[in-house]
């Protein structure tokens, strides 16, 4: 099938010249590679299809086979990055698929050439009404993508430290593997004693050194938290937003208390005036649970004098 | 706190006429429900009248004072004070006739244990009970919810005892009293004698509080009216009227306390034996 692809312009086909490149620019008309490069010298020209001016760095490898379907994927690009509101911009279900909907009949227009001046306007009528929103959604998605991208590139760097190290473990053992033989070697040539107490000396060192890399190696330091956030970090990096509701701000209002009597000594008062001397003190035990006697005295002076105008 | 509690919005009354009045409404509620085209002579002789309703009354206070101090494990004071509490609550709104009172003072005491906290289980608690131990524990669980209903569920009761503890340490404090200790057996003598009074639905505790506290100086021959003007009231001699009004009021009621007599007593027993709501009897055959 490939065989019979072919550029319209200059009739090359993939049988004839299999490294041809088709490309394909918004008017969904297709050209090879070379064409390109021969129209499009100066950077913009026309299509040599249906004379709508293009632009050459717009050209891509064309992808699907249908040109037609290309076009759609590059208009759907384009109309999805205004009509970029999701699911929670709309207060039901049903006026969101409609919102889909509408989407669906711009993209159709537009790609099979129906109303093109009406649909344009309708969006160039919904990009000046919904500004803020195709805004906020906008940074909002870039946002959302680049917090995915770093939380990819951090796994992706643990995995080749991960690997570097055992690398590195597997070339020390092996080095050492190596020396150790050629240290016998050379023993055994200068044949400085017994050799079968020099082959003694080595089986007992191998042993060794084999018992010595049982031992696990030093747990590497500790570059996160046990949630696999990384020190020095902040969270909000890490995790997608959390979405605030508005409220109304919150107001402290201080207590007022009705006593109904004279007003009882405060907490302050009693330990200045002596109150609390006329209390048992706390125990240790007591304080360690926040207990203290200031609180018993003046709760009873507080029910001692709340009251006394009842009845007045 | 006592300014904004039930207690004070929904169980205290302004004068002694009110509450009479609130009794001699229950009183004939009772007797027009239950007369049965009976002559007015009858209905006399039938039914208890308000008078013999409250002298029974005092009689079962004396029985509930008797019973919580004779308790085991002995209990601490705020279950007796809640408990008085209660059991007048219960009857300024309910005849005796229509629930006897030897069943709400039970009743009455174990809620109270409850709610101050008190924790005894109704085993332990029917075992200071004469009689049929397992009679008696099933009149007090099936009543209990009945009790609390007609509290309206204000459950929470502000007692004397912490305003005295207060007033003492104040004298303490700022008062020249020698010993204010010695003070405190008179005080505990006369919160007693309060509590048989209609004095808790009346006023406040801490105006309670105090009068025992000057009560208890009056009878040490010390005297504490300066330290009321010139420590408590020093910013408030308008409103000292009231609270001398109202202390004098309380140590009047307290001393007017005498226990009803024994054959009048009896003689009401009996009457109420035959008038009582017998669908409440549970020895009924209803």
């Amino acid at each position: 099938m490939d065989d019979e692809a072919a550029c319209p312009r200059c009739k090359t086909t993939k049988y004839r010249n299999p490294s041809l490149k088709l490309m394909v620019n918004v008017c969904g008309h297709t050209l090879c590679e070379s064409c390109v490069d021969l129209l499009f010298l100066k950077g913009s020209g026309s299509c040599p299809q249906c004379n709508v001016p293009l632009r050459r760095n717009n050209f891509r490898i064309q992808l699907f086979e249908d040109p037609q379907v290309e076009k759609e994927v590059d208009i759907r690009k384009r109309i999805l990055r205004d009509y970029n509101k999701r699911e929670e911009d709309f207060e039901t279900l049903e006026e969101f698929n409609d919102y889909l909907e509408d989407i669906e009949a711009i993209v159709f227009n537009l790609c099979h050439n129906i109303d093109l001046l009406e649909t344009n306007k309708k969006i160039e009528q919904y990009k000046k009404d919904n500004r803020e929103v195709i805004m906020r959604n906008k940074t909002k998605l870039g946002r959302e993508e680049y917090e995915i991208e770093s939380m990819l590139e951090l796994e992706k760097q643990m995995e080749e430290q991960r690997k570097k190290e055992l690398e590195d473990l597997e070339n020390e053992t092996k080095k050492r593997k190596q020396r150790e033989k050629e240290k016998l070697i050379d023993d055994l040539q200068s044949g400085a004693g017994n050799a079968t107490e020099i082959l003694a000396k080595f089986t007992e060192e191998a042993e060794k050194i084999k018992e010595e890399a049982k031992i696990v190696p030093a747990a590497k330091p500790a570059t996160q938290f046990s949630t696999g956030i990384k020190f020095g970090s902040t969270a909000d990096q890490l995790f997608l937003p959390y979405k605030i509701e508005e409220e109304p701000l919150y107001t402290h209002e201080p207590l007022v208390i009705y006593n109904e009597g004279p007003n009882p000594p405060s907490a302050v008062e009693i330990e200045m005036k002596g109150f609390s001397e006329h209390v048992r003190p706390e125990w240790p035990a007591e304080r360690a649970g926040g207990y203290k006697c200031v609180i018993a005295c003046q709760r009873a002076l507080q029910e001692a004098f709340q009251g006394l105008f009842h009845g007045s | 706190m006592f300014p904004n509690s039930s207690q004070k919005k929904y169980w205290s009354y302004k004068s002694v006429n009110e509450l009479s009045a609130l009794r001699i409404k229950q009183n004939q509620d009772f007797i027009s429900q239950n007369q049965n085209f009976m002559q007015e002579g009858q209905i006399k002789e039938y039914f208890l009248t308000p008078q013999e309703e409250y002298l029974l009354l005092k009689q079962y206070e004396l029985y509930l004072r008797d019973f919580c101090r004779r308790f085991q494990p002995a209990m601490p004071r705020s279950v007796i004070g809640t408990a008085f509490h209660y059991f007048k609550r219960f009857y300024l709104n309910n005849s005796p006739m229509d629930f006897h009172p030897k069943e709400i003072l039970a009743t009455c005491v174990y809620l109270s244990c409850k709610v101050e906290e008190f924790n005894v289980s109704i085993k332990q608690f029917s075992e200071n009970i004469k009689g049929d131990r397992e009679k008696a524990e099933d009149i007090i669980l099936s009543n209990e919810l009945l009790l609390m209903q007609h509290l309206n569920y204000y459950l929470t009761v502000h007692n004397p005892f912490r305003p005295v503890e207060g007033f003492l340490i104040d004298i303490k404090t700022r008062c020249s009293l020698i010993d204010p200790e010695r003070l405190r057996a008179g005080i505990e003598d006369f919160l007693d004698k309060t509590f048989l009074t209609d004095a808790c639905v009346l006023y406040s505790p801490s105006q309670i509080a105090l009068a025992a506290v000057l009560h208890s100086a009056c009878k040490v021959e010390e005297n504490l009216d300066s330290y009321v003007t010139d420590n408590l009231f020093q910013n408030a001699r308008d409103k000292l009227p009231t609270l001398i009004d109202a202390i004098r009021k309380i140590r009047v009621m307290v001393k007017n306390v005498v226990p009803p007599p024994r054959d009048t007593i009896k003689m009401i027993e009996k009457k109420l034996e035959i008038c009582r709501n017998q669908a409440n009897n549970p020895d009924s055959d209803m």
